[in-house]
């Protein structure tokens, strides 16, 4: 009996400890994941002066909003030389490239998408490994010859260039994200409605494409992320068009510092942020079921 | 319209693009990698393997591709294991898990560009506050300029696209394990497995097929790898970190070789499948249970 007591007291010491430890690796995970940002944001909100004390302040002692006040008066530091809006338009710019590119794969890919789920004819096989294969090539290695062709088309440094080539590595994923999605609605839905007298673009505009919603939110995420993060691109096709560019190329501006880029960061990494954190759900089951396959 | 020609209408403007804007550009590289290409608008003339020839001549190439096979593994590696533990972790009923699992995702939604800048500066030794807490710790002895060492270089741009990675690894790990019916795992409980057992025996055999996708995913990006690196040392210190794709950029882009870059582009690709496969065939192999 006594024993026996011992036995149970040991194995509820040990899940105290094994519980203990769990705790502390969530504590070292939110560490990881939040002091790179601590570090960002803290120093955002800090003077150029203040961000080089040793040791550092891991608070503000003098909190300004300075760095995104020099971001909003065209400026790259408090009181520096003017370099225009630059990193407005910057961002300005990558939300209407991701728009534009969300868009161009919603209408692409979700009848392209829809087809390969319901429809068989000939060559439909060869229509979706051909999807398959272009998400094997790798954007990196074909940039030569976006390069040239956008040159001689006269679309360096446009934001419609941008929304052409990130198409090429975007279309894919919307397919096979959304071809999953509609694979897994009931036919009897588009049965249902052509029965019903409606046409099969009807049926797909009317019935399908409200219910395939959390698909279409999912893809319309990854996409918009790939785009409002893509720098390589945006880097050898463009003058700093998009903020990718613009934050890499910050040294290169006049008078840098570090605290205005700091600014600039933090701006340009809300909006994926939020994005990703509002649609979660949709955001995380398109990646498993879409991107993962 | 038959049901048949109603279905290739629907697809066609998608194939139509994916043929103009990855195929033909795909095509063009090759082409141009057997080609001299003028930088003005005068024809391009063909000079047979003279690129393929060049670029494998010369040393530099030899060098990158051992640090971008070296940078591989370690991103591979690392992204892959954090993101196995952090799943595990948050698969755990703790409390907070919800919140953890919010956390999960902000790593994944920051752009790799914006996580290279943020660690770029985070590992500084006159800003950033890695140095002062590593100081504090007793760790080092003095602030170190981590990114002028070439071998603190190297691991530093990949524990900056790791922080990106490992965050993608997880979410699909989390996905796989979410999809794990509680009754097996119960059952084993009931059958007194410890909690190794219960992973070797059941987790881990069901979230294999997974961990081959996020492996060979890893490994792609991990060859492709440009952003981190470039933010944070544009390849260097000397030629520490000048992975392929930094020298692909110098050779297209500052000694403009239209060539010489794409033969080397497609070399690019051909690494990236070569070392993908050898992935997929090592995690292949083993567990009898999954073969």
């Amino acid at each position: 009996m006594h024993g026996a007591n011992r036995t149970v007291r040991r194995a509820v010491l040990q899940k105290r400890a094994v519980t203990a430890l769990l705790y502390v690796a969530l504590v070292l995970f939110a560490v990881w994941v939040l002091f790179p940002f601590w570090f960002l944001v803290n120093n955002s909100f800090m003077t150029p002066d203040e961000a080089l004390s040793v040791p550092p302040h891991w608070v503000p002692e003098e909190p300004t909003m300075g760095n995104y006040q020099a971001i909003l008066a065209g400026k790259v530091a408090p009181g520096g030389a003017e370099v225009g809006l630059r990193v407005l338009t910057a961002l300005g710019e990558s939300f209407a490239v991701g728009i534009l590119t969300v868009v161009v794969n919603l209408a692409l890919g979700g009848t392209a998408a829809y087809s390969m789920s319901r429809y068989k004819y000939r060559g439909s096989r060869l229509g979706y490994l051909s999807v398959l294969f272009a998400r094997l090539v790798p954007p990196i290695a074909i940039v030569a010859a976006f390069f040239v062709a956008l040159r001689d088309l006269g679309l360096i440094n446009s934001r419609y260039g941008l929304v052409i080539v990130y198409t090429s590595f975007t279309l894919p994923i919307t397919i096979l994200v959304l071809k999953n999605y509609f694979d897994g609605l009931p036919r009897e839905l588009d049965e249902a409605a052509l029965v019903d007298g409606a046409s099969r673009l009807q049926a797909l505009w009317y019935v399908i494409r409200p219910v395939a919603r959390p698909g279409f939110i999912a893809a319309a995420c990854l996409v918009f992320l790939e785009s409002w993060g893509e720098f390589f691109y945006a880097l050898t096709l463009t003058n700093q068009l998009t903020i990718p560019p613009v934050l890499a190329g910050f040294r290169g501006f006049f008078q840098f510092n570090w605290t205005t880029l700091a600014a600039a960061t933090v701006l340009a990494v809300v909006p994926p942020v939020l994005l990703a954190l509002i649609f979660q759900r949709y955001v995380v089951r398109g990646l498993a079921q879409g991107v993962a396959k | 319209m038959s049901d048949r020609t109603f279905g290739l209408v629907l697809a066609l403007p998608a194939i139509i693009s994916l043929v103009l804007v990855v195929g033909i550009p795909g095509v063009q590289t090759l082409v141009y990698s057997f080609q001299r290409v003028p930088l003005s608008d005068d024809p391009a003339t063909f000079v047979g393997t003279d690129n393929y020839a060049k670029i494998l001549g010369d040393e530099s190439f030899v060098e990158s591709l051992v640090v971008t096979l070296q940078y591989t593994a370690g991103y591979v590696v690392l992204s892959t294991v954090l993101g196995l533990l952090f799943a595990l972790l948050l698969d755990q009923p703790l409390r907070g898990r919800g919140l953890a699992r919010a956390l999960l995702i902000i790593p994944w939604a920051t752009p790799v560009i914006i996580a290279g800048v943020m660690w770029k500066w985070l590992i500084d030794p006159s800003v950033g506050g890695l140095n002062a807490v590593l100081f504090e710790l007793g760790v080092l002895e003095d602030y170190k300029p981590f990114l002028a060492d070439r071998e603190w270089a190297l691991v530093f741009t990949i524990l900056a696209a790791c922080w990106h990675q490992a965050s993608f690894s997880a979410l699909l790990f989390l996905a796989s394990l979410q999809t794990l019916p509680s009754e097996i795992i119960e059952a084993a409980k009931v059958d007194g497995a410890t909690a190794w057992q219960r992973f070797r025996g059941v987790v881990f055999p069901w979230i294999r097929p997974m961990l081959v996708v996020v492996v060979v995913i890893n490994v792609i990006y991990g060859v492709l790898q440009f952003d981190t690196v470039w933010v944070m040392t544009q390849g260097g210190p000397g030629d520490a970190t000048t992975l392929l794709p930094i020298l692909l950029y110098r050779q297209l882009f500052i000694f403009s070789d239209i060539g010489a870059g794409s033969a080397l582009a497609v070399m690019l690709g051909v690494v990236a499948v070569l070392v993908s496969s050898i992935a997929l065939i090592l995690l292949g192999r083993g567990d009898p249970i999954e073969a």
